[in-house]
């Protein structure tokens, strides 16, 4: 049962890293990207191949994952951040459809739809993180650090400019910023905090195939941003925590039959969705604003 | 102080499919004076601003800013040589409050971090406060700019421009729906400015404020600037009179 609680809060704590660096594009520069899946993916093949090849430390595989995500980021950013408008949602959806065929059929590098087994117990310091106490530790203290850095960043000037941008990219440039630039960090950013979400996961799960890294998790980490608030610092990882409570929540309502569990999740998923945005459009812990909500 | 004009249109032109928007534009904005565009709509008042910001790019001609070029320049390159101008929607950093939307325009480099350090820093943000405590807004500060009433939010638009460094500034209708009491107020904040070697031109529907505001007046209309002189002159020749409500030449 212990096992179960740790398992189920590392995987809070991974996808705590991937909405929280998701929300830092959306919600404070209002960039909406389809592909941080793609991103999360490399990040976790990055990891396990370094892991099985190179080393196992945490403070190596963190590193180049970041790093390789950071710039796979400017592939999409460079050409579509150029010009306003949905153009990056439009470039991010195509890279996460692109990633997934590459995830799936360069095999001799990502073991196909089979994937890469037998990922290495991660190391950090030299000791080996092989219980779940300790790895839920290392992961609690990553988001932690995420969170930390991210809400340290919006309350600099650099923040400033993000929303600046967000909120009227326009006067943002009349005013001498430069979008481009601006939204350009960002984006390298956010997925370089994707990565550490990704090198965590394929040490969590100590294997990696594309099935974790479809567009279905684009929108899952998605959701939990909307559904915490976007532009909030702990929105996300509130939305982190109920999107993976509420599946185990629903098991321990019996009269449920077992195999329309997972048909129940997604009619709530769906439901709860559309009544936040209905009732609720800033999030369980977004500011409320309903001038500008129902004003435009 | 020198005659030379700050800004100076020659045979400037811009065209939308069959609409002139600009039509061989002669335009001088001569230093330390208000100069009121005044024309029906559409006569090209705002797309004389986006061609002087670098929002749009001329089909033909010539802007020069103190004598250089600003062809070829964008928006962003403007401001950083000291042009500011102010949006006739405002154009606000709604999501951000008063305080925020003031400091976030002096804050201009991409990276991470400002130039200066911790003093520049701490100077930027007693500069913004004393620009919000000048147009009036200190106790709005910490307000999201879009919860303001409407003059607030045109107080700040004007804060935002105060706070620069900008010499030529351009006001899109900015004290259009202000009370009479903004309205002074406005006013004395914007005459206030000129003896700090401000030039200002400004759009304007409401002849009275042009009155009030302005030392001279271009009167355009279907792109072409037909007359620019003193307001009084301007104000009561008849024939420009018919054009501006509604009768047309």
């Amino acid at each position: 049962m212990q096992g179960y609680i740790l398992n189920l809060l590392i995987l809070v704590s991974i996808s705590g890293i991937l909405a929280t660096s998701l929300n830092f594009i959306i919600g404070y520069a209002g960039i909406y990207s389809m592909a941080h899946a793609a991103f999360f993916g490399v990040a976790a093949y990055t990891g396990a191949l370094v892991a099985m090849h190179v080393s196992t430390s945490l403070l190596v595989t963190i590193p180049i994952a970041m790093a390789v995500c950071a710039a796979l980021s400017l592939v999409i950013s460079l050409p579509s951040l150029r010009v306003r408008g949905d153009y990056f949602v439009v470039a991010s959806l195509g890279l996460q459809m692109i990633a997934f065929t590459v995830f799936s059929e360069w095999k001799e590098v990502t073991g196909g739809i089979g994937g890469l087994t037998g990922v290495p117990v991660a190391t950090l310091f030299g000791f080996r993180l092989a219980s779940l106490e300790s790895f839920f530790l290392v992961a609690l203290t990553c988001l932690a650090l995420v969170v930390l850095i991210i809400y340290t960043l919006v309350h600099t000037s650099f923040g400033r400019s993000l929303k600046a941008i967000r909120d009227n990219e326009v006067a943002a440039a009349t005013f001498g910023k430069n979008p481009i630039v601006i939204k350009t960090i960002a984006v390298a950013i956010s997925t370089a905090f994707c990565g550490v979400a990704g090198v965590l996961y394929a040490f969590h799960i100590s294997f990696v195939n594309p099935e974790s890294f479809t567009v279905d998790q684009s929108v899952f980490i998605m959701s939990m941003i909307i559904i915490g608030g976007t532009g909030t610092v702990f929105g996300p990882i509130l939305g982190a925590l109920i999107i993976h409570l509420l599946p185990a929540g629903l098991t321990y309502l019996t009269f449920l039959p077992a195999r329309d569990l997972a048909s129940l999740q997604q009619i709530i998923y769906g439901a709860a969705m559309v009544l936040l945005m209905i009732y609720w459009p800033s999030g369980l812990i977004g500011r409320a604003n309903v001038k500008d909500t129902w004003a435009k | 102080m020198s005659d030379t004009p700050v800004l100076r249109l020659q045979r400037v032109n811009k065209r939308f499919g069959g609409v002139v928007a600009a039509n061989d534009v002669d335009l001088d904005l001569p230093p330390g004076v208000v100069t009121a565009l005044v024309g029906p709509n559409g006569a090209g008042k705002t797309t004389l601003f986006n061609l002087i910001t670098g929002n749009l790019k001329p089909d033909s001609g010539e802007i020069t800013l103190r004598g250089e070029s600003l062809l070829g320049t964008d928006a962003r390159k403007s401001a950083l040589r000291g042009i500011a101008r102010s949006f006739q929607d405002l154009r606000l950093f709604e999501q951000m409050t008063v305080f925020e939307n003031v400091l976030s325009v002096m804050e201009r480099s991409a990276l991470p971090w400002q130039p200066g350090g911790r003093a520049a820093a701490r100077a930027r943000r007693e500069k913004a406060d004393a620009t919000i405590e000048t147009v009036g807004l200190t106790n709005w500060r910490d307000a999201r700019a879009i919860d303001l009433g409407y003059a607030e939010q045109k107080f700040l638009s004007l804060a935002r421009i105060l706070v620069t460094d900008a010499t030529l500034w351009l006001l899109d209708e900015p004290a259009s729906g202000l009370d009479p009491a903004s309205y002074e107020r406005f006013v004395n904040l914007v005459r206030g400015r000129l003896a700090h070697g401000i030039t200002i031109c400004l759009i304007e529907h409401n002849l009275d404020i042009v009155h009030g505001i302005s030392d001279r007046i271009a009167f355009l209309d279907q792109g072409t600037v037909l007359a620019a002189g003193e307001p009084r002159a301007i104000l009561n020749d008849p024939k420009l009179a018919a054009i501006y409500f509604g009768e047309r030449r």
